[in-house]
This record gives C-alpha cells, structure tokens and sequence, in this order.
C-alpha cells in the first residue's frame, strides 16, 4: 500500500462521491464514509509497518527524480494519522448535513479531495509536492466553506491562506537556490544555521501562522469557523489547522533557530538559553493565547466561541515548539493530539445541536440537555480536555506545557499560559451554561431530539479516545517518542505508568482511578440519602415575584459582561488593523488604474512625453 | 493490589481528616469572627450540625444534571483531597502530590458545581456561576506566578518535596524569603476562599447566596462538605507552599489553624468589591507585585 495509490484512491472516490452525489445526495455522503475510513485504516496498517520497522522507505519511489517522491517519517504518520482519523470520524456526519447545502454532491467531492491534500501534505520528501497539496488544501477550502452560511468568510480565508502559500513558496524557493533539489530534508538541513535559514524560518514562520490562525493572522479563522457547515467546522478545527503545526514544526524544530542568543536567562542552577527567534515566537503565541482566549469569552455565537479557542490553542501549540526541548515539543505535539479531539468533538456535539434547531447562538438556545443528553456528557468530556482538566488529554498536554514554559522561566509567557488555562473555563462553560442547561426553551421544545446512531457514534468515539489519552497517555506518547527521536531531539522519560517531567512524575491512571474513588464515594453518600422530590425548571426561587416565560429565567447573553466591560475597547485592534490595509490597497488599486486603465486625455498626454522622454533619452 | 487498596484507604483517611479538621477549625472561626464583632457566637461544633441536619432532610432535584453535579463536585473534591500530604512526609500517594494536579482537581470541581448550578434553571445562580468563574479568572494568575517562581527554585512541584526544601537550615520559609510574593499568596488565597473582600460570588443578601440559591437538603450538604474540604486543600497547600511545610502533624494543624484564622480576621473587617473590581484589584497590583517577586527571584538571585 503505497502513498500514491492511497492519494490517489482519496482522489478517485471523490470523483465517484461527485457523480453518485449527484443522483442520490445521501449516497454520495456514505462514499466519503467509506473512503475516509479506508484511508484512515490504511495510514494505520502504515504505522504498524513503521514501528516494525520493515519497510520504513518502502515508498520512496521516484518518479520523475526529484520532483514527484513520497516518503513516510514517523513526523508526517503522526500528523497523518490524526488527520485522517478526524476526517473519518467526521465524515459520518456527512449524510446527515449534505441536504442542507446547496451543491451536496460538490461537498462530498471537496471533501475526499481535502483529505487526498492531506496525505499529500505529510507524507512527501519533497517540497513542490508539499507546496501543491497545501494548495489543493486551500482551493478544496475555498469552495466548502461558502456551502455554508456566506461566503465573505471564504474570502477572508483565502486571502490568508494564499499569504500564507506564497510566504511558504519563497521559502521553498530560497532552499531551491541553495540546494538545487525540492528535496525537503535536504533543503532545511543546508540552510538550518545560515542567513538564507534565517529568511525560511521567518517565511516558513508565516506560513505556519496564517494556517494556524495565530496572532497577528487571526482575522481569518472565527470568520471561516463560524460560518463554514458544521462537519467542515469540526474538520477544520481538528485537522487542516494542524497542517499551520506541522509547518510549525518544519521551521521551529527542523530548523536550527537564529538570531543572537538572547541571554543567559532563566535561572540559579543551569542556564537557559533561547535565541531571539524561539522568543519571538513564543511571544507571538503567547499574545495568541490571550487573543483567543478574551475574543472566546464575549462570544455569542457557540462555533465562533469554539474557533477562537482553536485559535487560542494553536498559541499553546506555538509556545510549546518555539521552546523546543524534550519537554516543549512532547508537550506540544501532545496538544495537537489533545486538542485536535477535543475540538472535533466539541464542533461536532455543537453540529449535532445546530442540526435540530438550525442555529448555534447560544441566546437562542436552552436547556437541550433534557433532550440531548448524550450530545452533552460529548461536549462535557470534550470541554474537560479542552480547559486542560484530569484525567482527559488535555492536562498531560498543558502539564508538559507548563514545565518547559517554567523550566526555562519566562515569566511573561507564563501569565499568558497561565490566563489562557484558567480563561478556557470560562468560555467553555458558556456554551454548557447557556446552550445544554439552563430552561428548556418552548421554540425548540418539541423539534429537539437526540442526533441519530450514526452521528453519535463518531462522537462516542472521540470522547473515549479523549479519555484514554488522558489516562493511558504512553502509549500516545511513545509514539511521540519516536518522532521527537526522528527530530533529533531527546524523548521523555516514560515508566510503566508514569511521565517523568523536569520538576515531578505524573501518574495520569492513578489520577483517573483516584478520580473514580472519590466520585464511587460521593454516589454512595448520594443514593443513602432521601430521595429528592423531583420539581419543573420553573418552579425556583424568584424572589417573590411572578415569572412564567423561560427566557426571562435564562440568562445566557453577555454571560460574563462584567469582565467584557473591562476590554471590550480594545478588541478591534487587528480587524482595525487589517481594515486599514484592505483601505489602502484599494488605494492602491485606484492609483494603478488610474495612471494605467483610463481613457482620460491628460493622463494619455503623459503618458505620451514619458514615452517620448524615454526615446528622447541622451539624444537631448 | 494490597498495597494500593492500603493507599486508597490512606487517602481517604486524609480526605476524612480534612473534612474534620477544616469543619472544626472553621466552627472555631465563627467564634472568633463572632467576638471581633461583639457578638457571642455559635458553638465550635455548629458546622456539623448544620451539615448532618441538611443531610438528613428531604429535598427537591431539578433532573438529573443537578444531581450529577453535585456527585461529581463532591467526588472529585475527594479524589483531590486524597493526594493531599499532611505532613512532609506523611501522604497517601508517595511522590504524586504534583502542584498542578491540586489546581486542577480543584477545579473541576468547581465545574462540577457551576454545572449543577446552571441546570438547576435558575438565573441567580448562573450570575453566582459567572462571579465565580470571573474570580478564579482573577486570583488564579498572579498565584500561579509566584507558584512557578517557587517551582523555579526548588526545582521540584511536588508539595512535600517543596516544605522539606524550606525545612533544609539555611533556607527559610517561603512566605519571608518571598515576600512579595508571599503577600500576593495570601490575596490570591482570600480569593479563593470566597473571603471578602473577594467574596461577590456568594455576595449574601445581594444575588440569593449565588450558585447555592436553589439547594437544599441533601445536596446542600454534600457541597458543604465539598466546600469545607476545598478549604482544607486551599489552605494546606499554602502551609505546604509557604510556611514550609510540616514536620509533624501537630505542627500542621497549628499552622492551619493560624492560616485561616488570620484570614478570616483580615476578612470579617473587610467590606465587598464588586466583581469587575476584584478582577481589576488582581490584574493591577497583585499580577505586578508577582511578576516583580519573579524578576527578583528568578534572574537576580535575591532570595532571602
């Protein structure tokens, strides 16, 4: 089973979902279950191979040399393996959606074609193969997300995306120049630690930041979330963000880092030292995280709110690298595992909801609890991953996190981390709050119930797997392991059980089963005691007065506006930013048609004695 | 497997302890706070009373979220209070009383109960929810700054690891050798104890008690237990974090009891910020004092 013929399987079966999606567009859907999944077990037969350790360049075959190769490192299974596994989860909530949009049968198509980007992406040794499934990413993008709400969210989105392409095929360019091969291994090794490197790095850097949606180039990622369909929202979140990773990780890890050792920071006993690029990063992340996290917090829209903790998130992702060391790039590739679950999850229980009542304004919604309860305890474990609790996924992640941010005691990058955690209990309980609990709304009442086998199945699955990473994270890590080996790097100090960090050894199955015992106990307090009197949502304490309407008993808007009041100046700052931008290329644009598209006579007549002042030129 | 029913068993011990000890010291507390105010108090063991009378009473649910919530705000407050060392070397879980598992048990929680909370339909409580959550938003960052400035020096997040550091001659506890930061500790520690000024999300007479408006009966007793052991932790891991631990557990119970008295002093004399003014009291002087106590400690070496 070779790279190529699974690309091209993705490829042709998106073809054949095209044509059977246009004569029955619930048939076409199932294919890209089928497909999917397929892939999704194949890139797993693939693992095993490369643990075994067979045929680990099985696939590097050559076509034209040096132009079109594959190649399979356990950097891009690790990527590829998660990516795809999103995807066919994700895909079963296809037949369920597709009659919603107005070209079911193109969806279908673009979605095993974003999937075939995705092999293309992680599993080549070349960089024009890279460059033209990211592209085909990008353009398969452009078309799905207008299936949705609007389309101006596309646009924004394609803006940043070709941004970020190009800066990425400078970068692919400057390599060429000084190796004369794509090869990408090559490339990055002559130029790691010359001045030419310095140049990728920033490019690269760029590239990484417009796909993750990283902080200054943020604008694009709650707009394109927000309004793309739902399933594209999950797969979004969960798996073609990770794509801004995995660049990331080509030009922070992959790359020597450059400028001038910015001191010999961080401490009484050892020395730490950080060089100007990892800081500048690692800045960036950090005001990434804040970012994300205050825009999360005054959000009414559920899936905007859910974007802009993606966004938040990819900071941590952003910090973890740029500090690079055993435990900034175990923790940070951890929490591309950790939250890529947790948000497909999260979108998907918010999909299911919207499908029901055609909306994900939380203001419009309550109480769905009482008639989705699976959907919830979905998005509950989700949300506990999300924030970073024990004993989900999350917490080994941030746990990593925490340690390389302190061992190497950047104390301003760790008011971020620390506010981005302790800020993501907030803007995940307001989804919790407002949309699942709360008074159950007469509006959605008798239309509301829960999401069919089919769709709670992927989200069972993701919610077990979220757990598992939490209690069992070495087998995850392991793996990790492997591809921080492939990097160079040292991997972590794993026991039977335990993760060794710098500072303390974690535990994560006695944290569950310790988890597990005080709950035991709590249930059994519980049941010894009388049984409650069961009582309606609207039989409460009003303080005397009268109240008969449930939305006057639910408060779900501006949830935290106390604390909104405190920054909401100061949101603006980017889209401002960009709106000036946008004012002055149209500027520009107006200049240059005016000097050059006109048909009005003066600006002809200069034209004319330029010209002739060309030809004239010396003569005179 | 006898050996870790041994420790599950020890640490529900611990956990047992602590509801007692925190129960008792805060009976105690009311006394105290009672005579700075010229009145006569109730008796140390009115805490009890009034837990195993809601225990015992008769209640109405508001479906079944507001029960799991509970449960789970309760156990998970267990679970969390069983990895709590009493002494430095005293603790049911050798070796596994990491820093960040504390802050964390401890909030879920809190999810637990804002979860309950909300679902009991009731808009008082969700605004309790809301102060809630804003608070821990508030005080949870500039403590963590000082904790990473602790963990920085002693190289270690283990709780016990950290109070025999401080037990080493030569070092002192970490309350004076950093002092700012160890002022900041004890803001951030009324914050987290719902002390006023900090104490908006109960706010009494002003939203109905906060999160608790709709409790009753059994539930109302459960998270009361869960209140006090969340006291327990909070405090414990200040006398770990600061007071330099404890050698024996005498010498525990005296320090905890100094901790929480002198707290609830500081706060019986205290009025009410309101919720925007908490979050903004802890992003001003208290984050800069921590940030500086860092800087100080971290980079330049001055420790005392």
């Amino acid at each position: 089973m070779t790279v190529e013929f699974l690309i091209l399987v993705a490829l042709a079966s998106g073809i054949l979902a095209y044509f059977v999606g246009r004569l029955n567009k619930v048939l076409g859907a199932v294919v890209t279950i089928v497909a999917s999944m397929f892939i999704f077990i194949m890139i797993g037969y693939m693992m095993q191979d490369i643990n075994a350790g067979t045929t680990f360049n099985y696939n590097a075959v050559e076509y034209m040399p040096d132009f079109v190769t594959f190649m399979v490192t356990y950097l891009g299974l690790f990527f590829a393996i998660l990516v795809t596994f999103i995807f066919a989860m994700v895909s079963f909530f296809n037949p369920f959606f597709v009659e919603k949009y107005k070209y079911p049968a193109l969806y279908s198509m673009l979605y095993l074609f974003s999937l075939a980007g995705v092999l293309g992406v992680f599993l080549t040794d070349n960089f024009m193969v890279l460059f033209f499934f990211f592209e085909f990413i990008v353009w398969s993008g452009l078309f799905l997300i207008p299936l949705g709400k609007n389309n101006k969210a596309a646009i924004s989105y394609y803006a940043f995306s070709t941004a970020g392409s190009f800066a990425l095929l400078y970068a692919i360019f400057i390599m060429f120049a000084e190796t004369g091969s794509y090869n990408l291994h090559l490339g990055l090794a002559t130029v790691s630690g010359t001045t030419e490197g310095t140049y990728v790095l920033a490019l690269l850097a760029f590239a990484a930041f417009a796909k993750l949606g990283a902080f200054p180039l943020n604008v694009w990622l709650p707009r394109a979330l927000g309004k793309a369909p739902d399933p594209i929202t999950a797969v979004f979140s969960g798996g073609l963000e990770k794509l801004g990773a995995f660049v990331a990780v080509l030009a922070l890890v992959k790359l020597a880092p450059v400028g001038d050792i910015a001191g010999t920071l961080g401490g009484l006993t050892e020395a730490t030292f950080l060089f100007a690029s990892q800081y500048i990063v690692a800045t960036l992340g950090a005001m990434t995280i804040i970012f994300g996290t205050l825009m999360a917090i005054r959000q009414d829209d559920a899936k905007k709110l859910l974007a802009y903790s993606s966004m938040s998130n990819g900071g941590y992702i952003l910090v973890a690298l740029s500090l690079g060391g055993t435990l900034g790039l175990s923790g940070g590739l951890y929490h591309i595992v950790a939250h890529a679950l947790a948000s497909a999850a999260a979108f998907l229980a918010i999909g299911a909801v919207s499908r029901v009542t055609g909306t994900t304004k939380m203001s419009e919604l309550g109480g769905m609890i009482h008639k989705m309860p699976v959907t919830y305890m979905v998005y509950l474990i989700a949300i506990i991953s999300m924030a970073g609790i024990p004993p989900m996924g999350g917490f080994i992640s941030k746990w990593l996190i925490f340690q390389a941010v302190i061992d190497n005691g950047l104390i301003l990058i760790a008011v971020a981390v620390f506010f981005g955690s302790i800020g993501s209990f907030l803007y995940v309980f307001r989804p919790l709050a407002a949309l699942f609990l709360g008074q159950e709304l007469p509006q959605h009442r008798d239309k509301a119930k829960e999401a069919p086998f089919f769709m709670l199945l992927p989200m069972l699955i993701l919610s077990g797997l979220i757990v598992f990473t939490g209690v069992m994270p070495n087998i995850f890590l392991d793996f990790i392991n492997d591809v921080i080996a492939e990097l160079g790097g040292t991997g972590l100090l794993l026991g039977d059980y335990t993760i060794t960090g710098v500072n303390g050894v974690l535990q994560p199955t006695l944290i569950a089963s310790v988890f597990g015992v005080g709950v035991l106990i709590a249930f059994i307090i519980f049941i010894l005691l009388k049984k409650s009197k069961k009582v309606g949502l609207m039989d409460t304490y009003t303080a005397g007065n009268f109240i008969y309407t449930e939305e006057l008993m639910h408060y779900s808007l501006d949830f935290y506006a106390p604390l909104e009041r405190l920054y909401e100046k100061h949101i603006n700052i980017t889209k401002d930013f960009y709106k000036k931008l946008e004012n002055k290329v149209v500027d520009f644009g107006r200049m240059v048609k005016y000097f050059f598209f006109t048909n009005k006579p003066e600006i002809t007549v200069f034209w004319i004695i330029i010209l002739i002042g060309f030809l004239l030129w010396g003569e005179l | 497997m006898i050996d870790i029913l041994l420790m599950i068993l020890t640490g529900i011990g611990v956990a047992f302890f602590g509801f007692v000890l925190q129960t008792s010291i805060a009976g105690v507390n009311r006394k105290v706070v009672a005579r700075v105010q010229k009145r006569y108090g109730p008796k140390w063991y009115q805490e009890f009373l009034d837990i195993f009378k809601l225990l015992s009473k008769r209640s109405v649910t508001h479906g079944w979220i507001f029960d799991f919530g509970v449960i789970m705000a309760l156990g998970v407050i267990i679970g969390t209070a069983m990895f709590m060392p009493l002494t430095s070397s005293f603790m049911a879980f050798d070796g596994y009383d990491n820093f960040f598992i504390f802050v964390y048990l401890i909030a879920v929680g809190m999810l637990g109960m804002a979860m309950s909370a909300s679902g009991s339909g009731n808009p008082l409580a969700s605004i309790g929810v809301m102060r809630a959550l804003t608070t821990m938003l508030a005080y949870e960052v500039p403590f963590m700054i000082v904790v990473l400035t602790i963990i920085k020096l002693t190289g270690t997040s283990s709780l016990s690891e950290i109070g025999l550091f401080q037990q080493v001659a030569g070092n002192s506890w970490f309350l004076i050798a950093l002092p700012i930061g160890g002022i900041v500790a004890v803001m951030a520690l009324m914050g987290m104890l719902g002390k006023k000024p900090f104490e908006t999300y109960i706010a009494p007479a002003e939203i109905a008690s906060g999160p608790m408006v709709e409790y009753g009966g059994k539930q109302l007793g459960m998270l009361f237990i869960m209140h006090e052991i969340t006291v327990f932790i909070e405090v414990s891991l200040f006398v770990h974090l600061f007071l330099g631990g404890a050698e024996n557990i005498v010498l525990f119970i005296v320090k905890y009891f100094v901790v929480y008295t002198i707290l609830n002093i500081i706060s019986s004399v205290y009025g009410r910020f309101k919720i925007d003014q908490v979050v903004l009291f802890f992003y001003k002087w208290p984050l800069i004092m921590a940030i500086t106590q860092a800087f100080i400690a971290i980079y330049l070496g001055w420790v005392i």
